[in-house]
């Protein structure tokens, strides 16, 4: 309303200029209609001196904005064709990038939702030291630190929910008393533990607090869920509070279910508890700052104390020089706002790569579209020219063609948000697997919409500003007589559109490259000798923790399951291993190999695996050299050890490896060594991940464990379906022990799994390489066309000349190879310098891998090449008389 | 002659000094006054007036004309006083030293 007011006075204000002007005339002696004219002469033109006094009133009024919007609405619907593909293009750059950032987001970059989250503070022993720390410490940091406002211990664990049989896990917590309250979480039912709960064996009872969605999923919300009890490992907890539906715990990737006191512990662990153990390291410790005070405040005052609490946590048996070391420790302290994330330490390469693909992906559709909007502009030419005739200032007109762009870039946006709900929820399923369930709070917050606003805006900037300029910069009078077509004003355009073009395929070319090489380390990790053969063999985890076999039965327990098991119809083979490989888990040791001297400590350093008679050829590891073990390599025998090839050449070169000793250190610390006799030679395999360096492995016999674990790993390789032995391998070990947990999995599964990085990374940038390519031939395709139509006369020349179709087409495709040859030249530069910063996320080639580079060129330039010629045969059947008499 | 840059907010608050006037009142006196040398735009005009009346400098009222017609008049205000001294003495030390240098003494 104001503006309509302010309008119309100043129509009335002019109106009495005019008015005032010719009566000044009409004085002087002229007609009236004569004065008339001549006032209006002498005003100028009206609609111009409008447009840049309302400049005056404000740069974007409402009204404006309103009218721009409709304006640019119509537009967009005027060209449903131009509108779909500029929309879509830029939906998948923008979506593509708002995925990528959202899951960055989640795992990498927001603060945890508790109270003051930036004051929380992880304690490390020593700046990139270790965080987990052995209780003995927790329990003199917590009674004697001065340093915080507060401090918690946990760690995270699962617990199996079954009575026995297959188990069924749990996500859960140890935690301290204090725990709930440093993090300001209250309960949502019932209570949360207390300081009390850090008192051992008070009768207090196992008691344990529940996640909101545990709560939700198995008791269905239920508030008399207070006093009710559940199953953890065997044995019963009382639930004693609910925590509310935004606490999920400290680490971001897998939501909590159950929490339980650390004092709780010798309640499952029995005769292993860690709690006074000053060898088992696994409590991380958080602390909160005080209000007003600095890290490095807190950190010194901590570290006062620090000497007294190593003195009195000292580990028992370790060398002196050990000992030393550890008196010296200091604490470090490491923002800890972001909580823990094993997916960001694990995936944060990738996604960073990842997030760069996309932006590359964006920005091809921004260039994508500026060309589209650059032809588009091209042929508004004459409208812009009759709106600035009319009195549309230019900057009037860009920022018409701004606000076009802007409603382009948010439908992009809008679409694409909506493709990105779904994409990152699809990637975090992907990377997901059932060893390592991986649990990401999605839900967009402010940051991710300030992300995508962001990139929207950037985006409309980037493919709307240069078109809008150029595209208004224009000789008004030229323009308006001549036709449409031909208004073309000089080479500018045209080479903006080039260099636009040219770009794309610079950036194509390192996508393609990029997927080229991620292609490849897939394909070199699928293919590699891993040292065994995947298919066809089950691994069952078998717990005894709570089976009540006493230490010194368990090798016996062990042995009797593993003669059951072969004896089970359908098994071929079957055997036993502390660890399973590719899972991660390692164990390594110094040795001293007879008549060897290490050049540095590390040289003596080898991977360690204890394994049964028949477990390389459960697994096809061929025995290369000397034997298998067997039952014989029991206690009472001599200590035997298995090495693999390399480590057998590492320590004895030519010489032949069986019969020689090495020796390692016995196990409680001290001087004294055990010696092994070395009795055959493995092939190579892989330890903790398919793509690792090699690792010198050595294997010793399962008979020979002086201090047998209370899980063991069941390789069992069948000719059926494995599944398929699933029932019959369960009946038979709760056949030998009922309180036997067990947990089954394929082992080509698990080592699928362990590949999912490359194998996403590799699809990923296949997509969006593809998308690439896709989008550069649609360039090529309009910058051809174009060209193609704006030299319909030329062409029509040549040929009524007598050129041949073939010269017109080359002569259409001459600056397409010229926009290629530049364009690849470019890509090949920044793809070899791309290359470098994920070398860690390569197996098996190089970035600068001539066959890679070449293939990726080649289909490109295919590609591209395609795109042109269809326009540029078009060239070829242009009738000459009908393109002449045009002219 | 074409008006150099920025001083045609100047002419107009020198000529509002006067009293009150309208759009076309003020460009006549500026023509007259100059001899005809400088030619106020209308173009270039109501951007102008508009533009100070933003500033504060200047206020509008719709009164009538000597010929009886209802006109826009614009006066200076407080500030656009303040204003006016402050480009005036501006303008003098610009002219002065435009003056040294293209005439040396």
């Amino acid at each position: 309303m104001f503006w309509r007011k302010k309008e119309h006075e100043f129509d009335e204000e002019l109106q009495f200029h005019l008015d005032a002007e010719a009566e000044e005339r009409a004085e002087a002696g002229l007609s009236s209609s004569e004065a008339r004219l001549a006032a209006k002469r002498e005003l100028g033109n009206v609609g111009l001196i409008k447009e840049s006094t309302r400049e005056v009133w404000g740069w974007m009024s409402l009204e404006r904005i309103a009218q721009d919007l409709r304006y640019a609405l119509r537009t967009m619907r005027k060209n449903p064709g131009f509108t779909a593909t500029a929309v879509l293009s830029l939906a998948l750059g923008i979506g593509a990038n708002t995925a990528i950032f959202s899951i960055l987001n989640a795992v990498i970059l927001r603060s945890l939702p508790v109270e003051d989250p930036q004051q929380l503070v992880q304690i490390k022993l020593g700046e990139g030291g270790d965080g987990e720390v052995t209780n003995p410490i927790w329990e003199q940091v917590r009674d004697h630190q001065q340093a915080f406002s507060g401090v918690l211990a946990y760690s995270p664990d699962r617990f199996d929910l079954a009575d026995g049989g297959e188990s069924h896990f749990a996500e859960g917590l140890w935690v301290s008393g204090d725990f709930f309250r440093v993090l300001g979480v209250p309960a949502m039912e019932g209570r949360i533990f207390t300081k009390n709960d850090d008192q051992r064996g008070q009768g207090q009872g196992a008691m344990a607090v529940i996640s909101y969605s545990f709560w939700q999923r198995n008791f269905a919300g239920d508030s008399s869920v207070i006093g009710k009890t559940i199953r953890l490992n065997r044995h019963t907890f009382e639930i004693v509070g609910v925590t509310p539906p935004w606490f999920r715990g400290l680490d971001v990737d897998r939501s909590y279910d159950v929490a339980i006191p650390i004092a709780t512990e010798p309640i499952l662990r029995t005769d292993e508890s860690a709690l006074d153990n000053r060898l088992y390291w696994w409590l991380l410790m958080i602390g909160r700052i005080s209000p007003g005070e600095s890290l490095p405040q807190a950190r010194d005052r901590l570290n006062a104390s620090a000497p007294e609490i190593f003195r009195a946590t000292m580990p028992p048996g370790v060398p002196p020089q050990v000992q030393k070391e550890y008196l010296k420790t200091s604490f470090a302290l490491r923002p800890a706002a972001t909580g823990f994330s094993d997916t960001g330490g694990r995936y944060r390469i990738a996604l960073f790569a990842l997030m760069a693909i996309a932006g590359i992906v964006l920005l091809i559709a921004c260039a994508n579209t500026a060309n589209l909007l650059l032809a588009r502009a091209a042929a508004r030419q004459r409208e812009f020219s009759v709106r600035m005739a009319i009195g549309a200032s230019r900057s009037r007109i860009v920022r018409q063609l701004m606000t076009e762009s802007l409603l382009l870039s948010m439908s992009g946006a809008g679409v694409g948000f909506l493709f990105a709900l779904w994409g990152s929820r699809l990637l975090v399923r992907l990377l997901s697997t059932s060893g390592n369930p991986i649990d990401v709070d999605l839900s967009p917050d402010a940051r991710v919409l300030t992300f995508t606003i962001a990139v929207t805006i950037l985006t409309a900037v980037l493919f709307g500003f240069a078109p809008a300029f150029r595209g208004t910069r224009l000789a008004l009078n030229q323009v308006l007589k001549q036709g449409a077509r031909s208004a073309l004003q000089g080479g500018t355009r045209f080479n903006l559109g080039k260099a636009l073009v040219m770009g794309q395929v610079a950036l194509s070319l390192v996508l393609l490259v990029g997927a080229g090489l991620f292609l490849g380390t897939l394909r070199n990790l699928l293919t590699v000798d891993a040292g065994f053969n995947r298919h066809n063999v089950l691994l069952v985890k078998a717990d005894l923790q709570q089976a009540g076999v006493g230490k010194p039965q368990r090798i016996r327990t062990y042995e009797e399951i593993l003669s059951r098991l072969r004896a089970i119809s359908g098994v071929e083979s079957a055997a036993t291993s502390l660890l399973t490989p590719i899972t991660g888990a390692g164990w390594n040791g110094f040795t001293y190999p007879e008549g060897f001297t290490p050049q540095l400590e590390r040289d003596s350093l080898i991977f360690l695996n204890r394994v049964s008679p028949a477990y390389f050829k459960t697994m096809r590891t061929p025995l290369l050299l000397g034997r298998d073990f067997s039952e014989r390599d029991d206690l009472h025998a001599p200590l035997v050890m298995i090495l693999d090839e390399s480590t057998a050449r590492h320590f004895f070169g030519q010489a032949n490896p069986i019969g020689k000793t090495i020796g390692m250190d016995k196990r409680g610390g001290g001087s004294e060594k055990d010696l092994y006799h070395v009795v055959g030679v493995v092939k190579d395999a892989k330890y903790n991940r398919i793509d690792e360096a090699r690792k010198r492995t050595a294997y010793l016999a399962s008979g020979q464990d002086t201090d047998p674990a209370p899980m063991i790993s069941y390789e069992v390789r069948s000719e059926r379906p494995v599944e398929e032995l699933i029932p019959s391998i369960r009946s038979t070990i709760s056949g030998v022990n009922h309180g036997i947990s067990l947990e089954f999995r394929n082992f080509e599964t698990q080592v699928n799994e362990s590949l999912l990085q490359p194998r996403i990374v590799a699809l990923l940038s296949s997509i969006f390489g593809m998308l690439a390519l896709l989008l550069a031939m649609v360039g090529l395709y309009g910058i051809t066309a174009y060209s193609v139509a704006r030299r319909r006369g030329e062409i029509g020349i040549r040929m009524a000349l007598g050129a041949q179709a073939r010269s017109v087409v080359w002569l259409m495709l001459r600056d397409v190879a010229v926009i290629l040859v530049a364009g690849m030249s470019v890509g090949f530069a920044v793809s070899l310098g791309a290359g470098r910063l994920v070398k860690s996320l390569l197996y098996g080639v190089q970035p600068n891998d001539p066959v890679q580079l070449a293939g990726a060129a080649i289909l490109l330039a295919l590609a591209t090449a395609i795109a042109a010629y269809i326009p540029a045969r078009r060239a070829a059947r242009i009738d000459p008389m009908a393109a002449l008499r045009e002219e | 002659m074409q008006l150099l840059q920025g001083t045609l907010d100047l002419l107009i608050l020198q000529t509002l000094q006067a009293g009150p006037s309208h759009g076309h009142a003020i460009a006549k006196y500026i023509q007259r006054t100059s001899e005809d040398v400088l030619q106020v735009e209308t173009g270039s005009l109501y951007p102008a007036l508009h533009r100070l009346e933003a500033q504060g400098w200047i206020d509008s009222e719709w009164e009538l004309s000597d010929k009886g017609k209802r006109a826009k008049f614009y006066r200076l205000t407080r500030t656009g006083r303040k204003q006016l001294a402050a480009e005036l003495s501006k303008w003098e030390q610009l002219s002065q030293a435009m003056g040294r240098v293209l005439k040396p003494a």
